[in-house]
């Protein structure tokens, strides 16, 4: 197997929490290694969300001009990996959104989230270190109650890997 | 994660809570074969019994199920269905509890009941009224 070969749909990826209240998050090299994170992808670990925001990395780069050179020069600085601003629909005993709700009351959890999307065979992780800010309820009603929070990366704390 | 909920049940609770309101008016579902010589019954449609499916690759992760059910009110006399309306306004919109009787019956955070119109079958000589409710269920 190996890294999925096809365009895949939105709903073909998954996002899923390291367990516990007190995580041990993986480390960097571990965040790049398929043995180190498959196992967090497993649907006990699930976080039951809508729909996966924008994931990767933000754009930031400085412009430095030199007097005397034709074109200004654009250096990317300081990319954090992107901010994750993730609804879910609010089930109160939920095991995984309770720990985002811990997550999010202690403010200094560092816990590894893993993103999966797969074409049914192979199946590509992105993983990554983060904490949980922002935890609310939404419960307009014509819907369901939805429980939104987001998930800030640490810098340089994320990886890619594949079932190869 | 949300189970999901059976057609089956919503029909079972349907009818007995419609059947509870407008009593002794029979109530039947989609249809009445002794039309002619009933001067007083209500048929019910249940539609768009549909929970919203989240993403990956977990069947459970769904949302609320919201399905409409159509009442159709058939009387002979005008005047009796939009009275018969009224009864099932008055006790069905806003309504929050226990909906279908406690054999077959569920918890409904709403019901939202929505008069839509009325008409008159010349032929047949019945005068309809025609209403939605829209259930939120919790799942």
């Amino acid at each position: 197997m190996a890294l999925p070969n096809k365009v895949l749909p939105g709903f073909s990826a998954a996002l899923y929490c390291q367990p516990t209240s007190t995580p041990t998050p993986l480390t960097v090299a571990q965040l790049s290694l398929v043995a180190s994170v498959s196992p967090i992808a497993v649907s006990g670990n699930l976080l039951p969300v809508e729909a996966i925001p924008a994931f990767g990395q933000d754009d930031a780069m400085a412009n430095f001009s030199v007097a005397g050179s034709r074109q200004s020069d654009k250096i990317p600085t300081q990319s954090a990996p992107t901010s994750m601003t993730i609804t879910a629909a609010w089930n109160p005993s939920d095991a995984n959104l309770l720990l985002m709700r811990g997550d999010a009351y202690n403010g200094t959890v560092d816990r590894t989230f893993v993103i999966s999307a797969t074409d049914g065979t192979n199946i590509v992780y992105y993983a990554f270190n983060g904490r949980v800010s922002q935890f609310q309820i939404d419960a307009q009603p014509g819907a369901e109650a939805k429980c939104v929070f987001t998930v800030h990366p640490r810098g340089n704390q994320y990886g890619w890997s594949n079932n190869a | 994660m949300a189970t999901q909920q059976s057609p089956i049940q919503y029909g079972k609770a349907i009818q007995y809570q419609l059947q509870q309101i407008v009593t002794p008016v029979p109530v039947y579902a989609a249809f009445n074969r002794n039309f002619a010589t009933q001067p007083k019954f209500i048929t019910w449609m249940l539609r768009n019994v549909h929970q919203p499916v989240y993403t990956g690759q977990i069947q459970s992760v769904k949302g609320i199920d919201r399905p409409i059910f159509q009442i159709n009110i058939f009387t002979q006399q005008i005047e009796d269905g939009f009275t018969i309306s009224n009864q099932i306004l008055q006790l069905l919109h806003g309504y929050s509890g226990l909906f279908g009787g406690a054999t077959n019956g569920f918890y409904i955070s709403k019901a939202d009941v929505m008069w839509l119109y009325n008409s008159y079958d010349n032929e047949d000589k019945l005068a309809q009224v025609y209403l939605d409710c829209t259930l939120d269920i919790p799942t």
